[in-house]
């Protein structure tokens, strides 16, 4: 471990070229995914919490399957779509990051509307109450609804994030792990440790730990001002 | 809260630039140090102290330059009319394959530029190559076209050996700035990369099983590249070496030729450590087994030798370093092993 710290502490003093690549590649993919996860689970997410209609409890047994997706099955059922044999191959989506980044969504976005659904299911009886109460009409309870769920859409987004930079399964099936251009800090620790590296791999996992650590501060920060 | 918020967000952006790049500000180096030092330093320390001492490699090489261990690197070019199936086995007709590049890229690797800087690789930092040119590899001497538009990206697969031994890293780059292409490699073993072949993810591969191309040709994935006569371009080689540990319980060194060495493991069932992930590597072990022993890469047929037999599923490195750990035996490629020791049993 100790060697492991120097080794660590170098790549990011030295400015690794490499690293740096990985770095990139990492933020970009992790970020574009978690958002649009959050951008497309948030909506579904509350209304499947507040609505009550025929078919939702099926819905939301099937969300939970999904959220219990393997991402090596995921990653596989991507790789075959955009593979140069797959129905999707025009597309030429394979090993690039965006072909990363659908992947992710597909794992995540189940992960955020599981989360956003339970929340919403909780407070929507009492905020209806209220609604009532005051007399709003439809839409200005939903408004109500969605100002009740700021805090808990900060907490979904840190989930997807935290989702999105630790997985590897998916990525390095779609990505290739290709140097410099789909190569992750996940997919990059795991070709250090089959190459038998393991104090590089070790350097590498100190560094995303500690970016992890810097989103979740600034996001838990943002948490507190925006969500109470 | 405004301040601390603030805080923070400059320790975001201190951390941000310090990893994207740019130099550390002199009044931030004082106050990283510290809080990062002391917390990790004491429970590191004791546990690394001995092994770091010890770091000699106690795994040797111990049959080598065996007639049965050549190790032989073929470049093949994809075939874009090949009989290509998805995964429900129905046949695909419009596969997107770059013939232009890949004819490029191996026209590039079998000119007598290519040849000689594969031929030196490794003399310098390791005193002996890594890599040698076959006799009768093809040279090519005539043009090679620069990049297009359409043709700039090359999709290399290849085993992991040539990449983890630093030879394509140090090939490519020459390729790459003199021609205007970029080759984008994924490493894996032979069998991977050939399967990556089949299913349109690559316009070549580089691989070095025999017995694993053959069909590949066979079947029609493969292609002439104009300049050359065959599919299949044979043109590097090293040898394989039986590595295990220094005292040799089995006796591997003194038998007549590998394949005693290899049934005098079997026979004492010491520890031995295979790749058992189809990769080239893998494939010249199964061969070297007595027949007797019906090993095969079907887990199945080791299932009576897990006592001793470890199918580890991960690559040459991780071998190595799983071999040195058990003091078991190995096969594995020479320049790796020599990566590998080299650097005291990390790589």
């Amino acid at each position: 471990m100790g060697s492991s710290l120097e080794q660590a502490l170098n790549l990011i003093l030295t400015a690794d070229r490499e690293l740096c690549s990985i770095l990139s590649v990492t933020a970009r993919m992790s970020l574009a995914s978690s958002l649009l996860a959050l951008a497309l689970g948030v909506p579904v997410g509350i209304w499947l919490g507040a609505g009550r209609f025929r078919g939702r409890g099926a819905l939301l047994v099937a969300n939970r399957t999904l959220m219990g997706m393997p991402p090596v099955v995921c990653g596989l059922i991507f790789y075959l779509l955009f593979s140069g044999v797959g129905p999707l191959r025009h597309w030429k989506l394979l090993f690039t990051v965006r072909a990363m980044v659908l992947a992710q969504v597909a794992l995540i976005t189940p992960l955020v509307v599981g989360s956003m659904e339970s929340f919403v299911d909780a407070i929507a009886p009492s905020v209806r109450e209220t609604a009532r109460g005051l007399g709003l009409g439809r839409l200005r309870t939903a408004a109500l609804l969605g100002g009740e769920c700021v805090y808990q859409i900060f907490s979904a987004y840190l989930l997807a994030f935290s989702r999105a930079i630790a997985e590897v399964g998916a990525v390095s099936m779609v990505g290739g792990a290709i140097a410099w251009k789909t190569n992750v800090m996940t997919t990059a620790i795991m070709q250090y440790t089959n190459r038998g590296s393991f104090s590089l791999g070790i350097a590498l996992g100190m560094i995303l730990m500690g970016a992890s650590l810097v989103v979740n501060i600034a996001i838990s920060v943002l948490q507190r001002r925006f969500g109470r | 809260m405004k301040k601390l918020s603030a805080l923070l967000l400059a320790l975001v952006m201190v951390l941000a630039l310090t990893a994207c790049g740019a130099k550390p500000a002199p009044t931030e180096a004082p106050t990283a140090a510290p809080t990062a030092a002391p917390t990790e330093a004491p429970t590191a320390a004791p546990t690394e102290a001995p092994t770091e001492a010890a770091a000699a490699v106690n795994t040797v090489i111990l049959k080598e330059a065996d007639d049965k261990m050549i190790n032989t690197y073929t470049v093949i070019a994809v075939n874009p009319e090949a009989p290509f199936t998805d995964a429900d086995g129905n046949a695909v007709s419009d596969v997107a394959v770059n013939t232009a590049g890949a004819d490029a890229l191996i026209q590039w690797l079998l000119s007598q530029e290519a040849l000689d800087l594969a031929d030196a690789y490794g003399v310098a930092e390791y005193g002996e190559h890594l890599f040698y040119v076959k006799d009768d590899a093809p040279v090519y001497a005539g043009e090679i076209a620069p990049a297009t538009e359409e043709t700039k990206v090359i999709r290399l697969s290849t085993t992991t050996s040539v990449n983890d031994s630093g030879l394509l890293g140090q090939l490519l780059p020459v390729f790459e700035s003199a021609y205007g292409y970029t080759v984008e490699v994924q490493s894996a073993g032979t069998g991977k990369a050939i399967a990556a072949a089949k299913y349109g993810n690559a316009d070549l591969i580089l691989v070095h099983s025999k017995k694993q191309e053959e069909p590949f040709v066979a079947e029609g994935f493969a292609r002439v590249v104009p300049g050359f006569d065959t599919e299949r371009i044979s043109f590097l080689y090293n040898y394989f070496v039986l590595c295990g540990p220094a005292d040799d319980p089995a006796g591997a060194a003194d038998c007549e030729s590998v394949l005693d060495s290899f049934a005098a493991i079997a026979d004492g069932k010491y520890t031995f450590i295979s790749r058992g992930d189809g990769s080239g590597t893998h494939t010249k072990e199964l061969s070297l087994w007595p027949e007797a022993l019906g090993i095969t890469a079907e887990a199945e047929s080791f299932a009576g030798y897990t006592d001793w037999y470890i199918s580890a599923n991960t690559g040459m490195g991780a071998c190595l370093v799983m071999a040195e750990e058990m003091d078991g035996y190995i096969l594995t490629d020479k320049a790796t092993f020599l990566t590998f020791s080299a650097n005291g049993g990390v790589m």
